[in-house]
């Protein structure tokens, strides 16, 4: 057998665990692992099984994995989503469908500090589903927009995803998050408009909500500095190379945990819960990572990914067609895998047969733009009918609303996203022109 | 095997506070750095190291809770036997591979110890991260099983959870 069916035999066998319920993890173990043995010799992998785990969970690039994980859930501890929305809110919440809107700016926020999908849908759908129901919101559009409004966080830095994707294709992490930022920004103004259009043409799914007087809105808005600056800092700190990403995400972790502190709102019970969350989380992307350190071996042994790449080359594909067929591949994949597997998974085969085709831009460009479309297509998996797993989550909150409704309310976010994902690909100056300007 | 849970839960906690250590460090040095101009000495292989300790402490209690992600869409229609026989499976390999990377991992500080590796600025000795990371596979190895078992358990009840 060439070394090129092995490897195909390989992806086939790890789709099937991984269909099969084994861990992801554990299936890039073994799957890599064992194609890797069968390939080099046992000798070789017990070899590097003496240090491999070491190297990996030792990268100094990957400590801001836990630290952000960390300043996340000392984020939610310190009751960060309700004061978001309630700082949003009590400016725009007494226009049509405002509250909503206000909802998309909140998500935006929260999921920024959070960086998952999952989390940010279900921590906000806690907080903001019951006050728009409560205001008599349409349910199809609270839980429509909750759905979307979850994804919005991925691209807004600091983005865990982002820093992994960066260190699979050996990007420069910085560079990543400069160009995740125009692009985060429109979705949530584009999100934003999709709610102001949908109260336009029904203006009875999203009645007024209540007013607010100034002293009431400077008060909520206060609540919210704190964080604010601790957010500027960080982010301001990265783009303008004041302090490394891990640095900052350690001192985004102790100025979040010190506001909880201050607030009253971290004792030694939830402190002991949000270091148990953080670890959860941490292993299993750690875990992850280590899977694919041994697959990427077995694929590169396999010499799977050139041998497409010629095949690419030889079929003539256009490079567009060919990155087309890729996106695709996210969405699909993306509907029932969650995101950050999802990119540890795929992106090892699909950047190196993308590498050499011809753009119009050079290597490093297309590494930043393709990462960009990536997450953005993998978040729209998230909220693809039928199976967008955001869709779930917001649907276990609110099970008095039929999943058709909700999917109905999700559909024009869907068909906004497809519109970005189009203007991005027909513009890759929006993705990368903060790098420019910056670096 | 509440024993195993709690052991994997207050280590995990221990991780976390080596978790909080490395940011703590992490802080005071950028603070040095702007105030006095000059960082902790080899500040970034502590926060190399420490991730790495904290990071494998958090493996035995990530699988015990069950946080190893796995996709189920695919089998959710499937008879709750096979659901269960599925889900044993997983818990065996990740048991199998756990032993793996302890008897390997146990080689290869033995061999940092051996040869006397020590990180770049500040000369710590690497095999000095190997202690917490081996107990760690180890509970790792037990909280595998202890899933396991807790999967059997379902299996034998006929696929509904005890």
């Amino acid at each position: 057998m060439s070394s090129e069916a092995a490897g195909l035999l390989g992806v086939g066998l790890l789709l099937v665990l991984i269909a099969l319920r084994i861990p992801i993890a554990a299936a890039m173990i073994i799957v890599g692992g064992g194609g890797f043995a069968w390939l080099a010799g046992t000798g070789p992998l017990l070899a590097q099984l003496k240090t491999l785990a070491y190297w990996r969970f030792s990268t100094y690039d990957l400590s801001v994995v836990p630290l952000f994980m960390l300043m996340g859930q000392f984020a939610t501890r310190a009751g960060l989503s309700s004061d978001l929305f309630r700082a949003a809110n009590v400016w725009i919440g007494h226009f049509r469908g405002g509250m909503a809107m206000a909802a998309v700016g909140a998500c935006a926020g929260f999921g920024a500090i959070c960086g998952s999908s999952l989390a940010t849908a279900s921590t906000m759908g806690q907080v903001v589903l019951p006050e728009l129901r409560k205001h008599g919101y349409e349910p199809a559009l609270a839980t429509g927009t909750l759905a979307a409004g979850g994804t919005l966080g991925i691209l807004i830095p600091p983005s865990v995803i982002l820093v992994i994707y960066a260190i699979i294709v050996e990007a420069n992490i910085v560079t990543m998050f400069q160009a995740a930022l125009i692009p985060g920004l429109l979705a949530t103004l584009v999100f934003a408009l999709v709610v102001r259009l949908y109260v336009w043409l029904k203006p009875e799914a999203g009645p007024v909500g209540d007013r607010y007087d100034p002293g009431e809105r400077w008060q909520a808005t206060l609540a919210i500095w704190p964080v604010l600056l601790i957010f500027l800092l960080v982010i301001g700190g990265i783009y303008f190379g004041v302090f490394t990403p891990t640095e900052a995400a350690a001192i985004g972790a102790f100025g979040v945990g010190l506001t909880a502190l201050v607030k009253g709102r971290l004792n030694r019970g939830s402190l002991m819960n949000c270091l148990l969350e953080t670890g959860k989380a941490t292993a299993m992307i750690f875990l992850i990572l280590l899977g694919a350190e041994l697959l990427n071996g077995f694929i590169a042994l396999s010499r799977l990914p050139a041998s497409a790449a010629l095949w690419i080359e030889q079929a003539e594909l256009a490079p567009m067609t060919v990155m087309l067929m890729m996106l695709l591949v996210f969405i699909v994949f993306g509907c029932f895998m969650d995101s950050l597997s999802m990119i540890i998974l795929a992106v090892p085969f699909f950047w190196p047969m993308l590498a050499d085709l011809d753009f119009g831009m050079d290597q490093d460009s297309l590494k930043i733009w393709f990462g960009i479309l990536a997450l953005v297509v993998v978040e729209l998996g998230l909220i693809t009918p039928p199976v967008g797993l955001n869709v779930f989550i917001i649907h276990g909150l609110a099970d008095d609303v039929p999943m058709r409704e909700t999917f109905k309310g999700v559909m024009p976010f869907f068909v906004a996203e497809l519109f970005r994902v189009a203007l991005l690909l027909a513009a890759p100056g929006i993705v990368l022109l903060l790098p420019r300007l910056l670096g | 095997m509440a024993a195993i849970a709690w052991i994997s839960r207050l280590w995990a906690i221990a991780g976390g506070l080596v978790l909080l250590a490395v940011m703590l460090m992490t802080v005071t040095s950028v603070a040095m750095r702007y105030t006095f101009g000059s960082p902790i000495l080899g500040d970034f292989e502590l926060v190399e190291m420490g991730t790495a300790i904290a990071a494998f402490a958090f493996l035995p209690h990530c699988q015990l809770t069950r946080g190893n992600v796995a996709v189920d869409v695919f089998t959710t229609k499937a008879p709750p036997r096979v659901q269960a026989a599925l889900t044993a499976t997983g818990s065996l390999a990740l048991a199998l591979i756990a032993l793996l990377l302890l008897w390997r991992m146990t080689l290869g500080g033995h061999d940092f110890f051996r040869y006397g590796e020590v990180t770049t600025n500040i000369g710590v000795p690497r095999w000095w991260a190997f202690p917490p990371i081996l107990l760690s596979l180890a509970l790792l190895v037990l909280t595998s099983l202890v899933t396991l078992a807790e999967d059997l358990g379902v299996l034998g009840t006929g696929g509904e959870p005890s």
